[in-house]
């Protein structure tokens, strides 16, 4: 059977040289293929080369294996070059193909068949994109690819159906001015997501489709382009506005709140000085300021006091810069807690500090020298203690001083019998102090009370209200008017305080002429109307005290000046002649 | 009423092997890489499919025959069509274009290793060829035969993307893209 084929065909072939030799054989067209996209098959062929009017082409399709040629009538017209066989080879998609074939015909002749070299299978349909459509959302571009829905299709036969798995999409992004770049990235599905990463203008893509289990070629889309505008009011911008702002309310309101919590407190009104009004003492000595030294008493524990407490004057924390010890308070009563900006003069009521008081005072002594305040002795035998002890705790006696400073008596004196040891002894624990202790050790020992008569509370010297600051001031001032003062030499029965220097000579002689001690006592007594009228309109029990020492009487203000005052002899001379 | 539940449970457990066994013929070629074969093929299937010059016989019948193939015959005849074109078609083709011979070299390779793995497969499991299996083999067989020896080749050579096609959908094989 094949010899038989073989001759036949041999027969053929000799014998088609014969047929070209008509003549006017028309040729047949050089090439025939399909070009084809989903359901949409088009057969194409080159031209004769010469072609006349009435030249037509003959289209004829073959199953591949199974039918024999038909002939396509609807291709049968004149110049046409190609023809539509969707129509005859909807099968392609599951069968093994097509072959097709073409001839040129005129009136008289045809030429020969033109096969199409490759078997049209569904390997030669070129993949396409129905459409793109872009969506702006926050800005991303949401993008929804479309496949091909031809007309042509049956019914039920979509391009998800036969390519039912590994559909894949490349994607070209451009913004407008420029040229393509290529994700080099493929989609597995239709629906797509981009990222402009805040760029704002026209964005160009297109798609082309593929199926990455199959060789098939595709073919790129249609642009689409779609505008980007910055948007301002984005939901993340939105609430990213409202979360900052409740943070910083937020903020706000912790702040405020810290700083109500630790807002300066207020003095209680009972502290707060006024300042002292009109009082001149033609200030040519600037003395400090009073007011720096005011030592705020908590009023509450200052009316806790006894009755006999209250009478001193030796609440001494308003003194200048006086360290009170109140033992007997202590032990009685709560303490007065003293708050000063001095730490020296910060002395917390409580025996167990006189050392450290001592030790306060002893620095500081240089500065405060005067005003009798600050005295702390560290010795702890009440005899060798100056006279100052007016420790409030025990005695309950206002001192007849202004019960300032107390000293800081560990020990405690007993009460007024201490003070009046202390008073009959003027002299001799003045003569011992310098002995006994180390002038070196101790820079100041504060004031030795001089003459103490019966009444307490005569002399305001170191008065209250006063603060260290303003001793400070004072001492010094003092003390160089002290030096001032020719053939001054502390009384011994003065009112006020001798300072105790040891390294001056200054002391407690007892017998010093009262007349000579009219200028510093005077000074005291300035200092001591100063004080007073530091306190103004403290309400402090012992006010009657000050009253007593004639106080109120005077106008506040500072010292101005050491000169003395006309206005303070009288109250000096009053003094005296207490004692 | 004890006899019937316990003859359903066998019979349901029958059945799932028996699925499960189609089920593990199909997968036994995953490994391969179709898509290679494939695109080797579309290179190359213009210049072999130009050279066949009968296109109204068919040598691997067409693709509804060998879809009629049960699940069950598919490891019979896919056996039995790698060992047709590596016995016969390879070697009845005479090439004399270079390009297009590295091609279907490459080809004939890939058909080698398939064999092999599916001969791994079937020693696990008995590869039964049903009757209908041994009628379309026989039926290719045939048809090859009806041809001349190389437009036979040509046209089997030309014919490969339906036995690729078929592979591929018989035997689940994942295609690396």
């Amino acid at each position: 059977m094949l010899l038989r084929l073989t001759v036949l065909l041999a027969a053929l072939l000799s014998l088609r040289p014969g047929s070209d030799a008509h003549g006017t054989e028309l040729p047949s067209p050089p090439s025939v293929w399909f070009e084809a996209e989903f359901f949409h098959h088009i057969l194409h062929w080159t031209p004769i080369p010469n072609q006349s009017e009435s030249t037509f082409y003959e289209v004829e399709l073959l199953r591949y294996g199974i039918e024999p040629w038909k002939l396509i009538p609807t291709c049968r017209q004149t110049l046409m070059l190609s023809c539509d066989l969707t129509a005859v080879t909807l099968d392609l998609y599951h069968s093994s193909g097509y072959r097709a074939r073409v001839r040129a015909v005129n009136s008289t002749q045809h030429s020969n068949w033109t096969v199409t070299n490759t078997r049209f299978s569904v390997d030669e349909v070129t993949l396409t994109v129905g459409s793109v459509k872009l969506e702006i959302h926050n800005g991303l571009i949401l993008g929804k690819i479309q496949p091909p829905r031809p007309k042509m299709a049956p019914a039920g036969v979509t391009y998800e159906s036969i390519f039912s798995h590994f559909r894949e999409y490349e994607i070209a992004i451009r913004k407008v001015p420029g040229n393509f770049t290529f994700t080099h990235e493929k989609l597995r599905h239709e629906n797509f997501s981009l990222q402009t990463s805040g760029e704002v203008g026209e964005f160009c893509i297109k798609v082309k489709p593929s199926i990455s289990s199959r060789t098939n070629k595709g073919m790129w889309s249609k642009e689409e382009c779609v505008s980007l505008t910055r948007q301002y009011f984005t939901v993340t911008n939105v609430i990213i506005f409202f979360a900052f702002v409740l943070l910083s309310g937020a903020l706000a309101c912790c702040r405020a709140l810290q700083l109500y919590v630790r807002r300066r407190r207020k003095l209680p009104s009972v502290l707060l000085f006024t300042k002292p009004s009109a009082f001149n003492l033609s200030s040519q000595r600037p003395c400090p300021e009073t007011q720096d030294t005011i030592h705020p008493l908590d009023e509450e524990a200052f009316l806790k006091v006894s009755p006999e407490l209250r009478n001193l004057d030796l609440h001494g924390s308003t003194d200048s810069g006086f360290g009170s010890n109140k033992p007997s308070l202590q032990t009685e009563e709560p303490q007065f807690l003293l708050s000063d900006a001095h730490p020296q003069a910060n002395r917390t009521l409580g025996s167990g500090e006189a050392p450290e008081l001592g030790d306060s005072c002893s620095s500081d002594s240089s500065n405060s020298t005067d005003s009798g305040i600050c005295l702390q002795e560290r010795s702890l035998s009440p005899g060798t203690r100056p006279i100052w002890e007016q420790q409030v705790g025990s005695d309950s006696r206002g001192q007849d001083d202004s019960g300032i400073g107390l000293v800081q008596n560990s020990e405690g004196q007993a009460g007024d019998t201490q003070r009046g040891s202390a008073l009959g002894h003027d002299s001799p624990p003045e003569t011992e102090v310098p002995g006994e202790e180390d002038p070196a050790a101790v820079a100041f020992r504060g004031y030795l009370r001089q003459t103490r008569g019966t009444e307490e509370k005569a002399t305001k010297t170191g008065c209250l209200g006063e603060e260290s600051a303003l001793t400070d001031g004072l001492g010094p001032k003092f003390r160089a008017l002290l030096d001032d003062e020719e053939g001054w030499h502390p009384p011994a029965l003065a009112k006020g305080y001798l300072k105790q220097d040891p390294l001056e000579m200054t002391l407690a002689s007892s017998g010093a002429p009262t007349g000579q001690w009219n200028q510093p006592t005077e000074e005291w007594s300035l200092l001591a109307l100063s004080s007073c009228s530091d306190l103004g309109t403290s309400d402090w029990s012992f006010t009657h005290d000050l009253a007593s020492l004639g106080c109120l009487a005077a106008p506040g203000g500072l010292l101005g000046s050491f000169n003395s005052d006309l206005v303070t002899l009288p109250l000096i001379s009053s003094l005296h002649s207490n004692e | 009423m004890k006899l019937q539940s316990v003859s359903l449970w066998l019979l349901g457990i029958i059945l799932i092997l028996c699925s499960v066994d189609s089920r593990s013929f199909r997968r036994c070629l995953i490994s391969t890489d179709m898509h290679h074969i494939e695109e080797s093929f579309q290179e190359i299937k213009k210049a072999i499919q130009a050279k066949d010059t009968f296109p109204n016989v068919t040598v691997l019948s067409t693709l509804e025959t060998l879809q009629s193939i049960k699940p069950l015959d598919v490891c019979c005849v896919t056996k039995n069509l790698l060992a047709f074109y590596v016995d016969r078609v390879f070697k009845d083709h005479q090439e004399p274009h270079p390009k297009i011979l590295r091609k279907i070299s490459s080809i004939a390779n890939s058909f080698l290793y398939m064999q092999k793995t599916l001969q791994q497969c079937q020693e696990q499991r008995q590869c039964h060829c049903g009757q209908e299996a041994t009628n379309v083999t026989r039926v290719i067989h045939d048809n090859y035969d009806q041809l001349e020896v190389r437009s036979a080749a040509i046209k089997s050579l030309g014919e490969l993307d339906v036995f690729l096609a078929w592979i591929d959908k018989n035997h689940e094989v994942t295609s690396s893209a």
